[in-house]
């Protein structure tokens, strides 16, 4: 593949930032396209914000995304998708979970009268617009509810990404990547989950 | 396509993290030893050795610290069997007295030692340049710049190793460790361990005076043949970048290039893709063996150079070999760097940052500026809060340094001296605590010299993975010298940061072997301390009059607040089939004074309708640390909405017990 397809997987710590990554990585590598990835593992974890760098193509070499190159964002929670948005290329792509899980230190900062509101998820889509961003917000931990397991919501954003334009990997391989990646007896509701987040996403492109 | 088994002989090529291509590089190599010390970003080294050590036969400690796992990976090695070990930047501070003789008495058998720094101290306490220790131990050392390299550098180093009976050194950084990409393996020839025999192969190895000064004559012998040795230089190479496309290039002044980089590590993949965009010619020196250095190649390479810059991250290393290779002979030629301020010894570089250097030494026009890019988005995110790592839902730390705080009144009347763990992130809010903090043992030491000069109460903090470590010289010696300090220990069961691994205090050890438990207690008495205080720290209010009283006597006085890591605690007692009862918040009750959110920081709790504090019971693991706070009753279990009792659930049969309470239909659900 010519040229670079970069992207940034980020949410919360404990949400499977990284599985997400390694699954898109795995389906590259079954169909010969160059992808490096670049993560932090440490205290990052302990419910902090977690990100991963993804690049594909064949002139990719550094594992982090030059800032301004980044084609999509892919967030499983709102407020980290414009916490990187400032390694969007103009008029990049942000796919986010609309769920906000608001931070402690925001909730002891509103008790303590430091501020005003929480931060939504229309602040976040506002700020991610005006700045002449493409967003689609999707609830991907109704969707993994009902694929039957809330868990299974880093795939449902893994099916939604598979469903955009200029995803180098094909949707074939990214399957059977999720099933390769996931716990055996969690593997059925994760297919379903993947589907139905590519489903979700491609009713909002109105392809379907 | 199935998915790629490390273990599998014939497994040619996976996406993988270059921990575990480092593993496979081992695996390939025949290594029968592994010992270690968990650290990021080495650790999944360590875990994915735990997973397959049984598998494949291979003999694992996990060492109390990264002295002893040097020396038990080396012990092995001197007998005849080869090893590996791998530990992070500040680790090598422990195992360097070690080393640095180690060096003289070299090996039989095959040992590599993966020694990663960290730039930008993404967790560490420190961004030290570990390659120093390469060049001050006089070892050979490597600095691969993708994971496929890291894997074929170790394959060569143990070549390396038994060519020269030397340990070798592999160093990498933070980007080069948690970096996944496609690796390409080769075939596995697996033997089974078994041991060897020393008797019949006897030699010494010590080092003292006389011997020692005849190890360091070897030494220097053996790093100049090293140095002299071109079948060593494989990793080492001259390329051009025509600006379009990376070449094989040589030494030699004819190639018409005037511009060139040094570099090496993971800076070598930044100065390529800054390249491609700068399209500009430079010839490129890539240096993969930085100990010895390859002062023949670099004397070719700068034939012909006007402008030469070394991207390097942290500190000037290969700048100042080349600068003193360039003497003399090059007068004319300028070199860029951190000297001249082109790229700083601050944190690490990335693409933008060395376009900008690139752009700034050739005068090339910049197509794309990151930089200004990143200026002119930078206010997107204004006002956006901030997500810093907290406590888990049923941590005990947040129980215990509450139990702390409401014990001493006034958190200002002590000096707290901390050391490293999750209970480090009491520097954090809410808590924002700690007047010092370095690195795992210190708070001890520190505390010695604190109760001799400072008039407060001296109160040290450590984990238990950490008294282990480096904990116990620093306790013994504030015994010895009668300090009066108490000592705050926080037996959470594992080494909890690094991801819950076993420890020498811990009934498991490595690969689920059956260690023996070393007693925190009997260690205590067995150094004459014998003021010891048992916590709960899921028991708050229980635990504020046994450490006033603690805090109020003399001598070493040791609180060790026992519960274990909420992640290790809760994937067992989930695996066991046991689900959490979350508590929640009766909304009728709550007069919101809100004791807890402020200075607690649950992640489970957050403001409902009305600012009321909810519960997520999806994250709440039930430890029920909260509704000790509440003076208003108002925070309970979910176990009485079904019929269960208001308190705390965390054991399995705990759990069962609260089944049979409930009918089948009214089942606690997650
Ligand atoms: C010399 C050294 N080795 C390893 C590390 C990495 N490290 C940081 S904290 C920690 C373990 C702490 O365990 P413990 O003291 O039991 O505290 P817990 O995290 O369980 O609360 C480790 C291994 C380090 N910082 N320094």
């Amino acid at each position: 593949m010519k040229g670079a397809f970069n992207v940034l997987y980020c949410g919360v710590g404990g949400q499977g930032v990284v599985l997400m990554a390694n699954i898109i990585g795995r389906a590259c590598a079954s169909e010969g396209i160059k992808v490096i990835s670049g993560e932090l593992h440490g205290l990052s974890q302990r419910s902090g914000s977690v990100h991963v760098h993804q690049r594909m193509g064949d002139d990719v070499r550094s594992p982090l995304i030059p800032y301004g190159e980044c084609d999509v964002v892919l967030a499983l929670e709102p407020i980290e998708a414009l916490r990187y948005a400032y390694f969007l290329k103009r008029g990049g792509t942000v796919v986010t979970s609309t769920v906000v899980i608001h931070p402690p230190a925001e909730t002891s900062m509103i008790v303590r009268g430091e501020k005003e509101r929480y931060m939504e998820y229309e602040d976040v889509s506002s700020a991610l617009v005006s700045s002449g961003m493409i967003v689609y917000g999707i609830d991907p931990l109704s969707i993994a509810m009902e694929a039957g397991e809330p868990q299974a919501e880093n795939v449902v954003m893994v099916g939604a990404l598979c469903a955009l334009e200029g995803s180098p990997v094909s949707k074939k391989a990214v399957f059977s990547a999720v099933a390769d990646s996931v716990p055996a007896k969690t593997k059925e509701v994760n297919l379903r989950a993947f589907d139905m987040g590519y489903l979700e996403l491609s009713k909002r492109l109105r392809k379907l | 396509m199935s998915p790629y088994d490390i273990r599998d002989p014939s497994a040619q090529r996976a996406y993988m993290m270059a921990n575990e291509a480092i593993v496979r590089a081992c695996l390939e190599s025949d290594v029968k030893v592994f010992a270690s010390y968990p650290g990021s970003p080495t650790t999944e080294i360590l875990d994915t050795f735990e997973r397959i050590c049984n598998d494949m036969d291979v003999r694992m400690d996990i060492s109390a610290n990264e002295k002893v796992a040097l020396e038990t990976a080396v012990g092995a090695a001197m007998v005849g069997c080869r090893s590996f070990c791998s530990m992070k930047s500040v680790g090598m501070n422990v195992a360097s007295d070690a080393l640095y003789v180690m060096a003289y008495t070299g090996v039989r058998s095959g040992c590599v030692v993966l020694l990663a720094d960290d730039p930008h101290a993404h967790s560490s306490q420190s961004e030290q340049d570990g390659r120093w220790y390469g060049y001050n131990s006089y070892l050979p050392m490597l600095d691969p710049s993708d994971p496929q390299e890291a894997y074929e550098m170790v394959k060569f180093a143990y070549a390396l190793s038994e060519r020269y009976g030397t340990i070798v050194l592999l160093r990498t950084t933070t980007r080069i460790n948690h970096q996944s990409a496609v690796v390409g393996t080769s075939e596995m020839r697996w033997t089974s361990f078994s041991k060897v025999n020393w008797k019949d192969n006897r030699r010494n190895y010590s080092a003292v005076g006389e011997l020692a000064r005849k190890g360091k004559m070897r030494l220097l012998e053996t790093i100049g043949r090293i140095a002299d040795d071109t079948r060593m230089t494989s990793f080492n190479r001259i390329e051009h970048f025509d600006g379009y496309a990376l070449k094989k290039g040589g030494p030699g002044r004819s190639d018409g290039y005037t511009f060139g980089i040094a570099t090496s590590g993971i800076s070598y993949q930044y100065v390529l893709e800054a390249l491609m965009r700068l399209k500009i010619k430079a010839r490129i020196l890539k240096i993969g063996m930085i100990n010895p250095m390859p002062v023949a190649l670099i004397s070719g390479f700068l034939e012909g150079i006007d402008d030469l810059i070394v991207v390097e991250e942290l500190s000037p290393y290969l700048e100042t070999f080349i600068a003193s290779a360039a003497q003399g002979s090059f007068s004319g030629l300028r070199i860029y760097g951190k000297r001249t301020g082109h790229l700083s010894e601050f944190s690490e570089l990335d693409v933008p940052l060395v376009q900008r250097a690139i752009a700034n030494v050739t005068g090339a026009e910049i197509p794309f500026d990151h930089l200004e890019h990143l200026k002119s988005m930078g206010s997107i995110a204004d006002g956006i809060p901030m997500r810093p790592p907290v406590f888990c839902a049923g941590c005990p730390h947040r129980g215990t340094f509450t139990a702390l705080r409401m014990a001493l009144g006034d958190k200002g009347k002590v000096y707290l001296s901390n050391d490293i763990g999750c209970y480090t992130m009491l520097v954090l809010p809410p808590f924002s605590w700690s007047d010092s903090q370095l690195c795992m043992g210190s708070s001890l030491g520190i505390a010695a010299g604190v109760d001799l000069a400072a008039e407060e109460d001296v109160v040290s903090v450590i984990g238990d993975s950490t008294f282990f470590h480096a904990g116990l010289p620093g306790l013994v010696n504030a015994v010895h010298n009668g300090h009066d300090l108490t000592l705050l220990i926080l037996d959470n069961s594992v080494t909890a940061m690094t991801g819950q691994q076993s420890h020498p205090g811990t009934e498991d050890a490595a690969g689920g072997r059956k260690g023996i438990k070393i007693d925190i207690e009997g260690a205590l008495r067995g150094v004459g301390v014998s003021d010891i205080t048992v916590i709960d720290p899921f028991q708050i209010r229980k635990s504020i009059g046994p450490m006033k009283e603690a805090l109020k006597r003399s001598g070493v006085r040791a609180i060790i607040s026992r519960g274990e890591c909420a992640l290790y605690h809760f994937r067992r007692y989930r695996r066991s089939g046991a689900r959490t009862v979350p508590f929640f918040i009766d909304q009728e009750k709550c007069r919101k004074p809100y004791n807890c959110i402020k200075d607690f920081m649950c992640p489970a709790i957050s403001l409902g309708p009305d600012r009321i504090p909810v519960i997520s019971p999806h994250i709440c693991v039930g430890c029920g640390e909260c509704a000790q706070l509440c003076g208003f009753g108002s925070i309970r279990s979910t176990a009485v909405l079904k019929g269960g009792e208001d308190r705390v659930y965390y054991t399995p049969e705990d759990y069962g017990k609260l089944k049979e309470a409930t009918t089948k239909s009214e089942e606690v659900e997650r």
